[in-house]
């Protein structure tokens, strides 16, 4: 007996208009109408975050360095990104989202994943939740965002890129259909298919999704390699599996530091990253579990950010091997500008070592758990006593307070 | 400069020394290697600022002098040479002309003035060494180091020289290559001297089969001459960690394999451990042992071979990797296991004297 149908999944991708720009034309009634440039003035080096789409006509677009900005458009206004108020912004935007699903899969501070599957019984189709979505999002920030409907989450951001700014698509849900629209669209349109990759295909002669169906897999996978082509395929006929993830518990834990001023004394830096991770440290205590790798981010002054990551030795939650790996991390750092923000986080994170391989020069496991146990009484200390009541001789103030 | 060179010789010497040419350096001239032609000798450098690498080599010196050249370049030239012998001037603006044969290549250097000159190395300790013999200790240990970049001090091989013989130790703190060989220096010459890895390799490639080897060394540089090779390399700063600690005193049960059966026996198991932490189980009974290796959702592989062994019944897991990496370098029949427990080193010993320890991997 054939399974009965299941009824097909619906999947929103909603993708804010240009994010940054736009909040700062919604607060400042003076920048609406104009070219605005969010991002590193144009008189220094750094590049631009978000263009205003005035400032899109010009040939502006995120990424480009601010000084050909500043070239394509010297009337543009220029301002400096507010992170802070951004994400307070973030915050609203998916407390709308959760309105009408709880799956919902934040890709960034401006993007998200929705899985409205279930959610039609109560507020209607795909398409009907997209557009109540579009119209709180207008009616209570004021802002317009560009939202994808389809069965899955590859085609769904497929939509949202359709029609922008403030579009609506829909994408086909049947199989047929699906194939069909996606024919004739460039290959850089399959997820995962970059410059690298793109060179490959139209050294091959795919140069259209079409093509890509029609390609044998061989050929595929001469191109693209083994494992990459069956996955180009499958999305090549609009086929994509992944689910929605759910930040049901955090998977990282990380803390960031900006400067009111760029900071270049290494020193500087090294005390303030000391601070951050004393600070991640406390908090994956209190979440209990073991981390298997760190990071380091470092965003110079023109908001060109890098991170670097390593793993530990073994899984851990000691504060000490939390310092030596971001410490490692710093080491390697040139600093070739001043530092604009700093951080250190924590990732995969796990809830017991499982096996694993024993080190000839580790700590026994009683010193081990002697470790711990220290740095869990230093958080009872500071729990009741406060932050500043007990830290390491290193992190004391440089000069005694003056008085 | 005005020489003329055996394409052979060049080709010999060149292979020797450009491997050092780090290709993402940043200065140009680092790409280069450094000529010197003088009295019927022709001395070719290479260096990446770390590690420096000469080698000399015959030649008629029609008119001595000093350039430097594009290696790759140089070597890809030689290389394609259809003639035994090739003819080079090289103008005062470092512009080379090679004629060989049918051919003619020109080539722009760079002036030797910009490069880098071999650091000084003042008051050396000075060590003379059998080259098979050390060439042997490096092959035997140098797999061991760490590549994990977050410990320095163990990304190097030590050379240990102290209480009349050389040791030769690398690991990465899950395991730990031991060599020792006897070598004549005097009292004030003990030294613990932390060599590159890349260094390491570079003599393993170079160093040859006869003759002895001079080792010169300060606390922060070291040189080895031999046959016609200077390899001058910064060491390693720091304290290397106490090795003699973690080597166990007490033998616990000895296991004696034949190490040909047992490396196969390894490598054919391994092929069902997904990750390192799996490991091969290694479970020995009177005069047998089994192999086992399980992978959920995968599969196993289960191998048996005759040991001798008399003890009582014991399980322990290792790193496949790790096990079979001693057992390739080896050249011996034989090798010995000494277990304690499952959670203990297990230390491998041949007839000759070289130890390694191999930490367990702990099932949970």
């Amino acid at each position: 007996m054939p399974a009965p149908a299941r009824p097909p999944r619906v999947f929103l991708h909603v993708d804010m208009d240009a994010f940054y720009a736009a909040i700062e034309q919604r607060d400042h009634p003076e920048y609406r109408g104009k070219p605005v440039v969010v991002g590193a003035p144009p008189d220094q080096r750094g590049v631009v975050a978000t263009a205003s789409y005035e400032a899109r006509t010009y040939g502006i677009h995120s990424a480009m360095p601010s000084r050909e900005a500043g070239q394509r458009c010297p009337r543009a206004v220029f301002l400096p990104p507010d992170m802070p108020r951004y994400e307070m912004v973030s915050a609203q935007i998916f407390a709308v989202f959760d309105r009408y699903t709880p799956y919902v899969e934040g890709l960034s501070i401006d993007e998200a994943f929705l899985d409205v599957t279930g959610s039609q019984r109560l507020y209607g189709s795909g398409a009907e939740i997209a557009r109540r979505i579009k119209a709180d999002i207008l009616a209570e920030l004021a802002l317009t965002c560009s939202v994808g409907v389809a069965p899955n989450k590859f085609l769904a951001k497929l939509g949202s890129e359709y029609a922008k700014p403030d579009g609506l698509t829909v994408l086909p849900f049947e199989k047929k259909a699906i194939v069909a629209f996606l024919r004739p669209l460039p290959v850089t349109r399959l997820w995962g298919v970059g410059k690298v990759t793109r060179q490959a295909f139209d050294r091959a002669a795919l140069h259209t999704i079409g093509d890509v169906q029609d390609a044998p897999l061989a050929l595929l996978q001469s191109v693209a390699g083994p494992h990459n082509a069956a996955h180009l395929r499958a999305l090549a006929f609009g086929e994509d599996p992944r689910d929605i993830e759910l930040d049901v518990r955090e998977k990282t834990i990380s803390r960031e530091h900006t400067f009111l001023h760029d900071e270049k004394s290494r020193g500087a830096l090294d005390q303030i990253l000391f601070g951050l991770v004393e600070d991640v440290a406390r908090r994956l205590r209190a979440d209990g579990r073991l981390a298997t790798g760190g990071r380091l981010k470092v965003r110079w002054k023109d908001f060109e950010t890098f991170t670097r990551q390593r793993p530990f030795p073994r899984p851990t939650r000691i504060e000490d091997d939390l310092h030596a790996l971001a410490e490692a991390l710093f080491r390697d750092v040139v600093l070739e500008q001043p530092v604009r923000l700093i951080g250190f986080g924590v990732a995969g994170l796990t809830e017991r070592d499982g096996a694993r391989q024993l080190d000839l020069f580790d700590l026994p496991v009683e010193s081990r758990s002697r470790k711990e146990n220290l740095d869990r009484a230093v958080d009872r200390i500071r729990a009741a006593h406060g932050a500043g009541a007990i830290r390491r001789a290193r992190n004391l103030p440089r000069r005694p307070p003056r008085g | 400069m005005k020489i003329k060179v055996n394409k052979e010789a060049m080709i010999d010497c060149l292979q020797k020394i450009q491997s050092v040419i780090n290709p993402r350096n940043a200065l140009p001239v680092l790409s280069n290697v450094l000529m010197k032609a003088e009295a019927g000798k022709l001395e070719l450098t290479a260096t990446d600022m770390s590690l420096t690498v000469r080698a000399t080599l015959d030649a008629e010196v029609l008119e001595a002098g000093t350039t430097t050249l594009p290696a790759k370049r140089i070597f890809g030239v030689f290389r394609e040479l259809s003639v035994e012998e090739a003819e080079m001037d090289v103008s005062d603006q470092n512009v080379a002309s090679i004629q060989a044969g049918s051919s003619y290549f020109r080539i722009h250097g760079i002036s030797e003035a910009d490069y880098p000159n071999l650091p000084e190395m003042a008051d050396p300790k000075v060590y003379v060494v059998d080259q098979a013999a050390f060439r042997n200790m490096l092959k035997l240990t140098s797999y061991g180091a760490s590549v994990d970049a977050n410990r320095p001090l163990l990304n190097g091989v030590l050379l240990s020289f102290k209480a009349g013989k050389l040791s030769v130790v690398a690991t990465d703190s899950r395991r730990l290559a031991l060599a020792e060989h006897e070598v004549e220096f005097p009292a004030d010459a003990e030294l613990d001297l932390i060599v590159p890895l890349k260094t390491v390799e570079e003599l393993v490639r170079t160093l040859g089969e006869n003759g002895t080897l001079k080792i010169l060394a300060t606390p922060k540089q070291i040189a080895f001459e031999f046959d016609r090779i200077l390899i001058v390399s910064k060491l390693v700063e720091g304290t290397y960690p106490n090795f003699r600690q973690v080597i166990p005193q007490a033998n616990g049960e000895r296991v004696a394999m034949e190490r040909e059966t047992l490396l196969t026996a390894v490598r054919r198991t391994s092929q069902l451990v997904i990750d390192a932490v799996s490991g091969v189980k290694l479970t020995f009974t009177k005069n047998r042992l089994e192999i086992l290796a399980t992978a959920p959702e995968i599969g196993e592989a289960r191998e048996t071979m005759d040991v001798k062994y008399k003890g009582p019944d014991i399980a322990i897991s290792f790193n496949p990797a790790f096990l079979m990496d001693p057992l390739k370098a080896l050249t011996t029949d034989e090798v010995y296991l000494d277990l304690m427990d499952d959670t203990s080193p297990g230390v491998l010993r041949s007839s000759i004297s070289f130890v390694y320890v191999l930490m367990p991997i702990r099932v949970s």
